[in-house]
Parts: C-alpha cells; structure tokens; sequence
C-alpha cells in the first residue's frame, strides 16, 4: 500500500518557526534553477542588514562577508550527493550594523534536491569559549614574559658571574704572574689563595696555608699582629706598609702591603715583600754609615776611614786633597779625634788670601807692638793648638814666606811670635789640605817642593761626590734629619723622584753642595716630603730631559774649555771625562761635535 | 576590478590582526582581544596603474586551543607570515605554518614580517635567525603596528609581487 504523503500540518509550521526564531537561526534555500536564496521563516533581527528590503524573501548573499561565499561556493562545487552533512563554516564576523560585529557561523544541508544553508549568531555558548580562550593565552603569554625575564637574569648573572670569574682569574694569574708573593684574605681573615712565590718565600706548603687565618700562618710579634689587623681593618690599599719579623718556619723579614681586593672589596690581598737581606745588610751598614762626622758607606769613603785610623795611629804631617766641599775638614777631625791627641785642641785655619804678615802673626802669634795694631802679645794658633792637631786649609794658597816659616816649625818643632827672638817649643800636629795640585805647583814655581815632602808624609784624598754617588741617598737623609731638627720642621723623607735627582746630578760642590740643597728644600718644602720643586732650581733644572744635566751654556768659550779640560783630566779619555762631568756619553759626545772638538 | 584574497598567518598575539586594522582604518590599540573566528577586512588600493582590492583574512593564530583549517587558505594569492620579534616561539610557529600554505597554495608570493619593531630591545629573535630565514629565500621585513613602520610597505610589496606572479588578463602591461 502506498503511505499517504505527509504534508506539514499549520501547527508544524508555526513549530518550525518558532524553533528557528528561539535558535537565532536563518534558514536559506537554494533554487537550483536561479542560483539564489530564498528565506525560510521569520529571521531573526540581526538578519535584516543583508535582507533585500524590495524582497523579503531574496537573499544576496554578495552582502555578506566573502567568508560565507567561499563557503557556499565550495559546498556547491562538491555537488548535491544524496544526503551529505558539509562541515560547518566555522565561526567569522561581520558587522552587526550599529558599529559592532557579531560572529556567525554557517552550516549546510541536502535533502535529495534541496540545499539548504543555515546561518546561526553565535550566542553566550561562544562568548564563553571566548573567555576561556583568551585567558589561557593571556595566560602562555605572561608565562612567557617570566620565563624571559627570568631567562634575563639568569643570562645577566651568567655572564656577571664569567665576568668576575675571569677578573678573579685574571687577578689571581696575575699576582702568580708578576712572582708576587701575595696572600688572599676573605672576609673572615681566611687565606682563600697564596702565590707560589708566596709560599716559597714563606717557606710553607699550599695545604698548609688554604683555609687557615692569616694569623696561623704568619707567627708575628704581639705588637705586629695588633697592626697588621688594624691594617686589614682599615686597608688603606697599599698606602701603609710594615716590616715585620717572622719567626717560623724560617726567620725572614717581611714588609707587608695590603690591598683591597678590586672585585670584592671584604677581601684583603696581603703582599709580602722580603727585606731579609735588606735588613741583614741595613745592620751591618749601620755599623759604618759613618765615621765620626763623615758619612758614607761607598766603598772609596770605607777605604778612606781606613786610611783616617791609620793614619791617626802615627803622628805624621798629612795632606789631605780633594776638590771643595768634599769634607777635608771632617777628614782632619777624624784624624784628630781618633788619635792620641784627641782630648787636646783642634784648631783650624783657613789660609786662602791672607797677607803675609797677617797670617804669620796668625799662625806664630806676635809681641806687643810687633806691627802697628799689635796692642797686646798674643798667641799664635800653633801655640794654642799645642798638644793637639792644627789644621791648616789651603795650604797652596800660602804665600812663599810664610811656607819658608811653616818648613821651619816642622822641622824644629818650635816656633818664633812675630817681634820676639826666642823661639818656643810646641808640639802640634799639622794636618793640612788643598785643592790644588800641590805637584804642580812646585812645578810652577809656586809651591816649596821641600814643604810639599814635608808636609806629604802621609796622603789622604777624597773623592768628589760624583764619584760616590751611592753615598748620597744616606749623606741626604743625614743632612735632612740634621737640618729638620735644627729647623723644627718634621720633614723625615725625601720623594723618590727627588732622590732620583739629586743622584744624578753632577755636584760641582760637592757634599757641601748636597748640604746647602737639602737645607734649601726644607725651607721651601711643604709637606712632609722633599719634592723636586723643593730643591735649587740648577739641581732640577740640570734634569730637565731638553738639556744636558750639567752645562747650561749652549754656545760660548766656556763650555768648550770645560769640556777640554775634562778631556786632558782624563789623557783624552772620552768615557772617564763624559763621567767626570757627570753627563751621558751620547751627550758628551754630541757637545764634543757642536762645539768642534777634535779628540784624539 | 582585480580582488586577491590575503591570508595573514602567524601564532596568537604576534600582531596580524593589528596590522591589518592599522592598514586598513590606520588605528592601533594595545588591548588584546585573540581572534576567534575570521574577519575578512577589504582595503583598495592602486598597484602599478591597477586598481586592487585586497582582501585580507585575518585568521586566528594557531595553538593547542585552535587549529588552523587548511580550508580558508584556498584561494589565496598571497599570504603573510606574522612573527612577534619578542618571542623566539613565534619563529618556529612560523615555519610550520609556511609549510601548510605553501602545501595548500603552491608557491604563491608571500612575505614574512617580524612585528614589534618599537620594542627592538626586547627582541629575542636575533639576526642569525633571521639570515636564516632569509637563505631560505623568505622575504622578511621589520615592522610595528604600534607605530604603522613598515605596514603599508607589506602590503603593497605583497600586492605587486601576486600581481606579477598572475598578471591581470587584457590589461596591457
Ligand atoms: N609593542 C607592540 N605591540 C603590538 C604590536 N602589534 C601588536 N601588538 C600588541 O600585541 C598584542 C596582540 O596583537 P594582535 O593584533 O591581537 O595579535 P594577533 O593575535 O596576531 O592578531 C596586542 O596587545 C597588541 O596591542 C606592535 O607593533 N608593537
Ligand atoms: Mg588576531
């Protein structure tokens, strides 16, 4: 039998419509013959945007977003199967007429012949999804950004973390690089490194010293220790050192430095420098820094007090020759005073341009009325000095006369005063010094050959200062320690720049020279120590590197016979005569071709 | 009139659909509202004496939460590959999703823009990456939607080079 063909009744209209208008649901027909849509129902509100106002029930699907007609048109090019469910669009916006959008999303039907395409507003269902979307990137997101920063700084103190590594290294390397014997001291005073050379001069193994106190290692005095804290304490980054005595293992001296570590300024870095033998030799220096008032350590002035106690065991005429200013005087005191006549007198007399008749009188004394002006008898200085040492200065500045007395007196060992006739008997010992080449002066005619054996017996010279340079650090801070007491001023050093300078200059003055700078500069100076600007400008000015440290004339006659006088000194020998006027070879060469000296 | 459909590709967040609304309407907005469901935007313009409307498909970006469908590629003449300079994540997204476009559409023009160029110091995408890209034979160019640097230059370089690669039939050249 032949069903009944089933027609919607009205009720099942009016259903239909309502399920559609409560799903908020556009319901469209495709008419294969026109291609177009035609509605179904009464669509919602949203619909009417796209709806053809001149046909209800026509759709122009061309309204719609391009999105809808590539869906429809691939739903198409498949072809009307029998019954075939496409996917659905997916959801896409469009604008919801009044500034807005809203999200649609489409899906299509076949029934035998009939196409049908449905359009749905996507409702709260897909706000919802939304939501949760959203927050879960939101989400991915911000993890990101921590992950990132957190990656930042670990990165950053990775590479702060090389850094300080490297630098730490590059410290540590660099202290074993140098053989710096050099401790490192954490915050607890804890050794954390020592350098081989440290460990070397300490005498210790690396176990025995890593992770211990400084105050384990080191076995200082009571005293030392308290200051070396206060050292570490305060660390005033190397600007305060200490010698200190260590006992064990073996006995050293050590001065002690103490740094701040750059990197981490809780921890010390203590460098050791070893003054074992400095101090060995300070000691046994101090026992010949000096003698008497003559002070060096250089070996010609160790020769010489030698010479000074042998000499004072005799009781000989000397002479003593130097150039001015080297301390002949002092050389004759020491005579004196280690000989037997010590507790007897020490005269000296300065013979350079007096007269005749003055000096006479001076040296053998006169009777009242001798000469106008002689008021009264008096006492020459052989008489006073009788029992001890006369010193005669300048003795090749006597005139002829006055030698012919003077050979006389040593030879009776009395002498006559000016206007008596009875001579006196004194026993002084003469010691006399010069300058000059006596030699040369018997040669010239000017000096008594028989005096000059006479009075030669025993021979001292002096060496001028530039010969001894190595004496001036000491004679310096002798003279300082002299003149700051006198003066009052506590100056007790000298900068090394400025002892650099007074080493090499040339001193044609010698030590008496040297006196007269130091005390020049303790005037002028300052601070607590002497500077180069504090000394006489001919002794700074002598170094300044666009001159020759000694002659300041470039051109001129002077000059020239300096340096040919220099030569003869030294039977043409250009090294001992560049040394002799204490400048360079190179300079003394350069001047010989300036100022057109041959030589040899 | 020619029409050419553009398929803005790329993760969530790194910008497409900022630098579509800054092509076509010029605004920009630093809120973030991810992108469900595709927006098509239209915007004319005149290429090389043509005029060309193009359509640009601003498509969700791809995560765990929603796939892409190869299906909204189809018809595309172009496409654009969207990476945020500021997350390295974004790259590697990038090149997977090269692929599924180049699968679909064949060699078709496309041009790769790394985006976020106003926040360069905090870029983790560096330039061996990028010169790697670019031995790949990727187009890539610097932008911001934030500041509109480099954005209408994307477009229009991709317009031309589509343009050239399917010249418009009976118009002379
Ligand atoms: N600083 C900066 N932020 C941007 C830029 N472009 C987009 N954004 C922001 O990045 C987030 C994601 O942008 P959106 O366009 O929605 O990305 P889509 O998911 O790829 O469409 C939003 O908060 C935007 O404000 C840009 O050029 N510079
Ligand atoms: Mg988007």
């Amino acid at each position: 039998m032949k069903e009944k063909k089933r027609n919607p009744s009205q009720s099942d209209v009016s259903l239909f419509q309502d399920i559609v208008l409560h799903l908020d649901i556009v319901v469209l027909e495709r008419e294969a013959a026109t291609g177009t849509f035609r509605l179904h129902g009464i669509p919602p509100a949203w619909w009417h945007q796209f709806a053809d106002t001149a046909d209800a029930t026509t759709v122009d699907l061309s309204r719609c977003s391009p999105f809808l007609q590539e869906y429809v048109a691939a739903w198409l090019h498949m072809g009307s199967s029998e019954l075939s469910i496409v996917e659905k669009s997916g959801p896409w916006t469009e604008s919801d007429g009044q500034g807005g959008t809203m999200t649609l999303e489409a899906g299509t039907l076949s029934i035998g012949s009939r196409q049908l395409l449905f359009i749905e507003r996507m409702g709260s269902g897909f706000e919802q999804m939304h939501t949760i979307v959203q927050r879960a990137r939101e989400r991915v997101l911000a993890e990101e950004v921590a992950v990132k920063s957190h990656r930042q700084v670990e990165t950053h103190l990775l590479t702060q973390l090389e850094a300080s590594e490297q630098t730490k290294d590059d410290l540590l390397a660099l202290l074993q690089h140098l053989h710096l014997a050099a401790l490192v001291l954490n915050e607890q005073g804890i050794i954390t490194f020592a350098s081989h050379r440290g460990l070397e001069l300490l005498g210790i193994e690396a176990s025995h010293v890593i992770g211990l106190t400084w105050e384990s290692v080191l076995h200082v005095r009571e005293d030392d220790r308290a200051m070396i804290h206060e050292m570490i304490r305060k660390s005033l980054d190397g600007e305060r050192t200490r010698v200190v005595h260590i006992e064990q293992p073996r006995p050293i001296w050590i001065e002690l430095e103490i740094h701040r570590d750059p990197d981490s300024p809780s921890r010390r870095i203590l460098v050791l420098h070893d003054r074992t033998e400095l101090h060995a030799l300070r000691q046994a220096l101090n026992e010949q820094t000096s003698f008497h008032d003559l002070v060096g350590k250089s070996s010609v002035m160790l020769r010489t007090y030698q010479l000074v106690r042998d000499v004072a065991r005799v009781d000989t005429t000397v002479l003593i020759e130097g150039e001015t200013g080297t301390g002949k005087e002092l050389i004759a005191r020491a005579i004196h005073c280690s000989s037997e006549r010590q507790r007897k007198p020490f005269i000296a007399a300065n013979c350079a341009g007096l007269t005749d008749s003055i000096l006479t009188s001076q040296l053998f004394g006169h009777k009242r009325g001798a000469f106008t002006g002689a008021v009264s008898d008096q006492q020459g200085l052989f008489e006073a000095a009788d029992g001890g040492t006369l010193f005669l200065d300048e003795i090749g500045d006597i005139p002829q006369h006055v030698q012919t007395a003077l050979l006389r007196v040593l030879q009776e060992k009395e002498i006559t005063r000016l206007g008596e006739a009875k001579p006196r008997k004194v026993n002084v010992r003469v010691v006399a010094a010069t300058h000059h080449n006596l030699s040369e002066d018997v040669v010239r005619g000017t000096f008594r050959a028989d005096l000059l054996y006479r009075i030669r017996i025993a021979r001292i010279s002096l060496p001028p200062l530039r010969e001894r340079r190595e004496d001036i650090p000491l004679l310096a801070q002798s003279f300082l320690g002299q003149i700051s007491t006198a003066t009052g001023k506590s100056i007790d050093r000298l900068s090394s720049s400025t002892l650099h300078l007074l080493m090499s200059y040339v001193w044609p003055g010698n030590v008496r020279e040297l006196k007269s700078a130091i005390e020049f500069a303790v005037i002028s100076c300052k601070g607590k120590d002497i500077i180069p600007d504090d000394l006489p400008p001919e002794i700074t000015d002598a170094s300044a590197p666009s001159r020759s440290p000694v002659w300041v004339p470039l051109a001129g006659g002077d000059e020239k016979s300096r340096l040919l006088a220099a030569l003869s000194d030294a039977k043409g020998n250009r090294t001992e005569a560049a040394r002799r006027l204490g400048v360079s070879r190179a300079t003394f060469y350069r001047r010989l071709v300036e100022l057109n000296i041959q030589s040899r | 009139m020619i029409q050419k459909k553009i398929c803005m590709l790329g993760g969530f967040a790194v910008g497409k659909t900022s630098l579509v609304r800054r092509f076509v309407t010029n605004v920009f907005s630093d809120q973030y509202r991810t992108t469900i469901g595709v927006t098509v935007e239209r915007k004319s313009l005149v290429v090389d004496d043509h005029d060309v409307t193009l359509m640009l498909w601003d498509l969700y970006g791809e995560d765990e939460f929603q796939r892409l469908r190869e299906s909204y590629l189809r018809g595309s003449s172009g496409y654009i590959i969207v990476m945020d300079g500021t997350r390295q994540s974004t790259l590697d997204g990038a090149l997977a999703l090269q692929q599924t476009a180049a699968r679909t559409l064949g060699p078709v023009p496309f041009i790769a823009i790394i985006n976020k160029a106003d926040v360069r110091a905090e870029w983790e995408i560096d330039d061996r990456s990028i010169n790697q890209l670019r031995e790949r034979g990727w187009t890539v160019l610097f932008g911001s939607a934030k500041l509109g640097q480099g954005v209408d230059e994307l477009f229009t370089l991709l317009a031309t080079q589509m343009l050239k690669a399917s010249p418009p039939s009976g118009v002379p050249s």
